[in-house]
């Protein structure tokens, strides 16, 4: 168990990156493209939350922090929804 | 005294005024409301520069997925030329890097200076291996006739991705300027930087590299 939350986000950081890697090599094969795209954008929202909280020190503004997931969230489901409009429009 | 128009505007935006001595935040009751932009840690100014970098990058980002919309099959043909794998290892460093760049503003504000700067050194060691890396990338695409012409898809790429390396540059300089000059103030706000270009790579790597 970590209990230093800067070494416990930085190892998140990079589970998550491994995990985004391993998916976009193996996941396409694997469940399809969507849900490849859709765990690569879920992770890559992760990732900055936790750098957002613990690096830029926003846990000590709640508030703050949570304007800054709502906004990143929504903005990672529009890059989900440009990335499968192509699925769709054909 | 005179205050240049910014500099009021900046302290207004904090809470404080530039007037007499009883208007200032410092003479506020405790129980008196707290200004929400009172409540960012670390320097506000810093926090426009975050959210305005997150924008452009983020228009660029939308943009390109906006583009690969009239053309998907060319731009997974072009990202098959990219290596993930590399782009990973490269994301890698830099967490390592942001992890030593907060590690060192905690030993800062224990006192601890030297073990500071020596963890500032190494973050601004593997900024250089990232560098490093995206140029031996640069170099490959450029001996594989890669250039911005090529397709669409590599007008995105070099342009998202060098106007990040750049950043890179930049963060390396201002994180040697705090570890010399290393006011704690200065050095939350020299980090913080940092972990901003930290922000926008996990958000711009999976975009160019891994969604395909």
């Amino acid at each position: 168990m970590i209990h230093d939350a800067t070494t416990r986000a930085w190892v998140t950081l990079m589970v998550l990156s491994g995990a985004s890697v391993l998916v976009a090599l193996t996941g396409g094969a694997s469940f399809g493209g969507s849900v490849a795209g859709a765990l690569i954008l879920l992770f890559a929202w992760m990732k900055a939350r936790v750098i957002l909280a613990r690096y830029l020190g926003l846990w000590r503004a709640p508030a703050w922090l949570s304007g800054f997931n709502w906004v990143l969230g929504l903005y990672c489901m529009l890059l989900l929804g440009l990335f499968l409009a192509p699925d769709f429009i054909r | 005294m005179s205050f240049p128009i910014q500099v009021r505007l900046f302290r207004l935006c904090r809470g404080s005024t530039v007037g007499s001595q009883e208007d200032r935040l410092d003479d506020k009751p405790d129980n008196a409301p707290v200004n929400a932009l009172e409540t960012l840690p670390g320097d506000l100014i810093m926090w426009v520069l975050i959210v305005s970098e997150l924008l452009v990058f983020g228009a660029g980002l939308a943009a390109f997925l906006s583009v690969r919309i009239t053309d998907p099959s060319g731009f997974s043909l072009a990202q098959a030329r990219l290596s993930p794998t590399l782009a990973g290892i490269n994301t890698i460093v830099l967490i390592t890097s942001g992890f030593l760049a907060a590690r060192a503003l905690n030993l800062r504000l224990q006192a601890r200076r030297s073990a500071a700067r020596w963890h500032l050194a190494g973050a601004g060691a593997l900024g250089a291996v990232f560098m490093a890396l995206k140029v031996d990338e640069y170099l490959e695409k450029a001996g594989e006739g890669i250039s911005t012409e090529t397709h669409p898809f590599f007008t995105f790429y070099y342009l998202l991705t060098g106007f990040h390396a750049a950043h890179i540059l930049a963060g390396m300089v201002i994180l040697a300027l705090v570890a010399w000059k290393d006011d704690p103030g200065d050095m939350e706000t020299g980090t913080a930087f940092w972990h901003m270009v930290d922000l926008v790579w996990v958000l711009l790597f999976p975009v160019i590299y891994l969604l395909g």
